[in-house]
């Protein structure tokens, strides 16, 4: 087996219960990859991306991670913002902290290297100065730094992201998007994001992987983005 | 203040319900934090009373002799502790996993509960005089005979809830923000909402045989509402309503004491002001705020 291969879907179907969204899906997921996940409402982005993080059962077919060092990688998971309750009384460094608590045990109270090293990982995303802040009160973009910070808390292997500019303004889509290709560059960290601006992804990912009427299509994103090969994938509906 | 310092003389005869009621002020709040939380505060009101059903139960066993009768008020009591216990866990278990899977109505299902214990309370004791005498005493909130072994039984219940809820407060807290990123770090979520909806649980059975429902349900709640208003996190919130509860507690005793009240909704009465007031406080200075804002800013 590839050791740069981190992910291995073989005719998986997915779906909630017996309602199968997806099926018989062939997917390969690599090291270091920055994967763009698009489709139309309902095509099954979040569903798959939901199956692959363990919150959905793959209805059959095999799913397998693999690792170099034996267990299984780390996901760092960034839901859609408006799923988290604002009634919860949470700072942005507590919010962040959860992230570290897949590897500081049940029992023990966060150290100060803990602290420490969620304020690291909002300084990566430009936000060290919210740690203090209600995540309630926060901007969308302000929300959207400080659950990647706590993605990045886990310590991934494997970066999932489930929308992660919806209903945020340019610029801060921007300044987002910039900051998931730094972590990209600089730790090699593979990314898959759930996105359905395809003007966010050109700028962004490298790859491509379209789900159109229940096929995956995969290429890089310069190609499968450009407007001759959306307007051949959509047809002339597009217009 | 003199009413306080002899309500805390240690030849104080009713010295037992004074640290009662500081208990169940001090601890109930931190479970009722969660239940507000997660938004389930209905089930606040459900649970006391299914405990006090399961009380009901445990009273009418003896009236039918399927069990042996209590030959003292230890005996009673811990076999209608055994009921309470029994009824409010079962029933929490059963709508946390209900709620997880996510079908029906959880409120609707938690109003069904509600009504069927208050129902079945009143059907268990209805031929029951002695249970309903006994009944009588919890409902109306009385913590005015509280013997030790009552006491011990209290505070050796509430030791364990308050550690657990202490150690596991991350744990806890992540199950009940973000389930999914929970389940994404392989988190055992089924575990950590079965443990915290047990502590829940214990500590709502225990205090409803202290303090009746009526009066346990009022600590569950009000103590989060106030503490909610000022709290900037979730350490905040937690002693925050713990100490509101505990200073409620002690006020509520002393008043009681003072006007020959019943304490249990005396603390309510009290707990209900101080919502009030801070409420109007609050609303008070940000009005003021705002309004100096748009002096300053010219608007």
């Amino acid at each position: 087996m590839n050791d740069s291969v981190l992910l291995k879907m073989e005719r998986v179907s997915v779906g909630y219960g017996r309602h199968v969204v997806l099926s018989d899906i062939d997917l390969t997921l690599e090291r270091g990859a920055f994967i763009g996940l698009i489709g139309a409402n309902g095509s099954g982005k979040s569903t798959l991306l939901r199956t692959i993080l363990g919150l959905l059962p793959a209805l059959n077919g095999r799913m397998e991670f693999l690792s170099n060092g034996g267990k299984g990688p780390v996901l760092g998971f960034v839901p859609q913002r408006e799923s988290l309750d604002p009634a919860f009384l949470v700072s942005g460094l507590e919010v962040v902290l959860m992230g570290t608590c897949g590897y500081v045990p049940p029992g023990r109270f966060f150290r100060r290297a803990d602290k420490e090293w969620a304020r690291h990982c909002l300084a990566q995303v430009g936000a060290f100065d919210l740690a203090s802040r209600r995540f309630s009160e926060l901007s969308g973009g302000q929300k959207q730094r400080i659950l990647i910070a706590r993605a990045l808390a886990t310590k991934p292997d494997f970066l999932l992201l489930d929308e992660p500019t919806t209903g945020i303004d340019a610029a801060t889509t921007r300044s987002i998007l910039e900051v998931l290709g730094r972590l990209h560059e600089q730790q090699g960290l593979a990314i898959l994001m759930v996105n359905h601006d395809i003007g966010a992804m050109r700028a962004s990912v490298r790859e491509v992987i379209w789900i159109h009427e229940g096929r995956l299509l995969r290429g890089p994103a310069a190609d499968l983005l450009k407007r001759e090969k959306i307007e051949e994938i959509l047809g002339p509906s597009l217009n | 203040m003199e009413t306080i310092l002899e309500i805390f003389d240690p030849s104080f005869l009713s010295r037992n319900s004074v640290y009662i009621s500081l208990l169940v002020g001090f601890v109930v709040p931190l479970v009722g934090v969660y239940l507000v939380l997660r938004r389930v505060v209905f089930l606040g009101v459900a649970l006391p009373q299914v405990s006090s059903c399961g009380i009901a139960f445990a009273f009418a066993l003896q009236g039918w002799g399927w069990i042996p009768h209590a030959h003292d008020s230890a005996q009673e009591r811990a076999i209608a502790l055994a009921g309470s216990i029994v009824f409010t866990i079962g029933t929490i278990l059963v709508l946390s996993v209900l709620e997880r899977r996510g079908r029906g109505l959880i409120e609707g299902r938690t109003g069904l509960v509600y009504v069927m214990a208050g129902a079945w309370s009143i059907l268990l004791l209805v031929k029951n005089p002695f249970g309903q005498h006994g009944m009588l005493e919890l409902l109306r909130g009385e913590i005015i005979a509280v013997s030790t072994v009552d006491l011990l039984l209290t505070g050796g219940t509430f030791l364990p809830v308050v550690a657990g809820l202490v150690l596991f407060q991350k744990e806890f807290l992540l199950v009940s923000y973000d389930r999914d990123m929970a389940v994404s770090l392989k988190k055992h979520v089924m575990f950590w909402d079965s443990l915290l909806f047990a502590f829940i649980g214990l500590t709502i059975s225990v205090s409803v045989m202290s303090v009746g429902p009526l009066v346990a349900f009022g600590f569950l709640l009000l103590p989060p509402l106030i503490a909610y208003q000022f709290a900037r996190n979730t350490a905040q919130f937690l002693w925050l309503s713990s100490v509101i509860g505990g200073m409620a507690a002690v006020a509520g005793f002393a008043v009681a004491y003072a006007q020959d009240l019943p304490v249990g909704p005396t603390d309510l009465a009290l707990l209900g002001i101080l919502y009030v007031v801070t409420f109007l406080g609050r609303k008070g200075v940000e009005l003021y705020r705002e309004r100096r804002m748009r002096a300053a800013t010219g608007a």
